[in-house]
């Protein structure tokens, strides 16, 4: 787009498109802020939405009726989900028990790590470090977190269950009757905003549906990739590692730092102990990068978001600090939101200013 | 149950629906397409009312699809040429479910109107739910577009 041909019309334009802008934004965020004690149910059943609206319409295509076609297929994902769990979660859950009695010797290795190396660097600065003292400061504050996890668990108890039983009944009448729902909120739009309002709505969500799609398969083909490199390397508890791998590469650039740092720990556990496997636990980890970054990206997300990496560092950090956990998921998705809702705003605005100016 | 309170107020009244329905099978762009699929589509198309010398569009602006008379009166302008003079069953914008680009024409209400939109979006979903059914609307679109660019060459030669 070529936005130099008239400098009045365009700084009129960045100036109306910054103050419509903020107030769509500011719209939004009281939403999620209103919506903030249900919204990791409301954010799950759009996702489950995007995954199986496809399905749906493939049925409907078939001559199903359609809130037929969304009970069988929530039943068929419900049926797939049960099974998945009972084969996959006693595995976990007996993966989760090595990691629980491997603590202790994660905890030793990691003060024998901090030994040498505090030694190291003491001769090096020239200062005497107090490991020992290091070392009950750092436990006394984990027991105080572990206490407020803890606590924080039992109150997210009930979170949880509301979310069980929200889910389900979210999907199903965001599935039946969003798109009525929809027309309606956008009929409120006045008229010279109709148009205007559904392209960038068709824009925003054919962007979010590709980008949750793709950020779906390059989860799963990273924990697949992981899991099978740690499982050949010989590393403890392969598939629980793989899987984490692959759940934190939804956080980019932060995600894989905290794999490797996983992957390190459990590496260090190992007994014997053998150096060779913690080198090697972060060259899966890299290779897994390597494939993610040259053949799953440029394959299944390629042109879904299209940010400059210092902006997502920064609105993930923002993101995170603002809205906890959801936020650091979140942030790439609204970010790629509010930059078609801008650039969309823009062109409308600077067209109309042209209009108005010649 | 006829409860003012519970009854949908957005919901268009049958007669309404019937009407669009019934406007959009006498167009060539629903030509070959059996009444009750537009019917179907008809129900989540937008109407939206205009008053007297409101603008519906301008050039240049961004176009989201195709746009019905239902009522009123509707006059199509390029630079200040008159192009069409619409009356109710008469339809405009249609470019735009081909390609979501820029109006290339002005289009202003002479009389107080009621529009009904036919977004690309709602063709595009319901293309993947009837793509036979699409292929003909597809078809037919093409064939106007055609005749469009038919006409356009026509007069620039006669211009000549």
């Amino acid at each position: 787009m070529n936005f130099s041909d008239n400098p009045a019309a365009s700084g009129s334009a960045y100036f109306k498109t910054f103050k419509i802008f903020v107030f769509v934004v500011g719209f939004i965020l009281a939403s999620f802020y209103l919506l903030s004690s249900i919204l990791l149910p409301v954010i799950i059943s759009f996702t489950l939405y995007a995954l199986i609206q496809p399905f749906t319409n493939y049925l409907v295509r078939k001559d199903f009726n359609h809130s037929l076609a969304i009970i069988f297929i929530l039943i068929l994902m419900l049926v797939f989900s049960i099974l998945a769990i009972s084969f996959a979660l006693p595995q976990l859950l007996s993966q989760v028990t090595i990691l629980k009695s491997k603590l202790p010797v994660i905890f030793n290795q990691f003060e024998h790590f901090l030994t040498i190396y505090s030694q190291k660097l003491g001769n090096f600065i020239g200062v005497d470090f107090n490991v020992s003292d290091i070392l009950v400061s750092l436990l006394s504050q984990s027991s105080s977190l572990g206490n407020t996890l803890l606590v924080t668990i039992s109150e997210q108890v009930f979170a949880i269950t509301l979310s069980l039983i929200l889910v389900p009944l979210l999907t199903y009448f965001i599935l039946k009757d969003f798109k009525s729902l929809r027309n309606k909120m956008m009929n409120w739009l006045p008229n010279p905003s109709f148009e205007l309002g559904w392209l960038i709505y068709y824009r925003v969500t054919s962007q979010l549906q590709l980008y949750i799609r793709g950020v779906m398969i390059q989860s799963f083909i990273m924990a697949v990739v992981a899991s099978f490199g740690f499982y050949i390397i010989g590393l403890d508890i392969p598939v629980l590692i793989g899987s984490l791998a692959g759940l934190l590469n939804l956080i980019p650039y932060i995600g894989p730092l905290i794999s490797i740092l996983l992957a390190v720990l459990v590496a260090s556990a190992m007994t014997p102990f053998d150096p060779s496997i913690i080198y090697m636990a972060v060259a899966v980890i890299i290779a897994a990068q390597v494939i993610d970054n040259i053949v799953v990206i440029p394959s299944v997300i390629a042109n879904a978001v299209d940010l400059h990496p210092v902006l997502v560092i920064v609105g993930i950090l923002i993101f995170g600090n603002l809205f906890g956990t959801i936020g650091v998921i979140l942030a790439i998705p609204a970010m790629a939101t509010a930059k078609i809702i801008y650039i969309n705003l823009y062109a409308d605005i600077y067209n109309a200013s042209q209009n108005k100016y010649s | 149950m006829n409860n003012f309170f519970w009854n949908n107020i957005f919901k268009k009244t049958r007669s309404e629906c019937e009407l669009i329905t019934e406007f959009w099978q006498q167009t060539p762009l629903f030509k070959n397409i059996p009444s009750r699929h537009i019917h179907s589509l008809s129900e989540n198309m937008h109407v939206r009312n205009f008053q007297a010398d409101e603008v519906v569009f301008r050039q240049g602006d961004q176009g989201a699809g195709a746009i019905l008379v239902l009522e009123g009166q509707v006059k199509v302008y390029a630079n200040n040429t008159l192009l069409s003079d619409l009356d109710k069953g008469d339809f405009f914008g249609e470019i735009t479910l081909a390609e979501t680009d820029k109006r290339t024409a002005d289009a202003c209400c002479i009389k107080k109107s009621r529009l009904v939109y036919f977004l690309k979006q709602d063709l595009e979903e319901w293309i993947e739910i009837e793509p036979h059914l699409g292929t003909i609307f597809l078809m037919n679109l093409a064939s106007i577009l055609a005749q469009r660019l038919h006409m356009a060459n026509q007069l620039l030669s006669e211009k000549e």
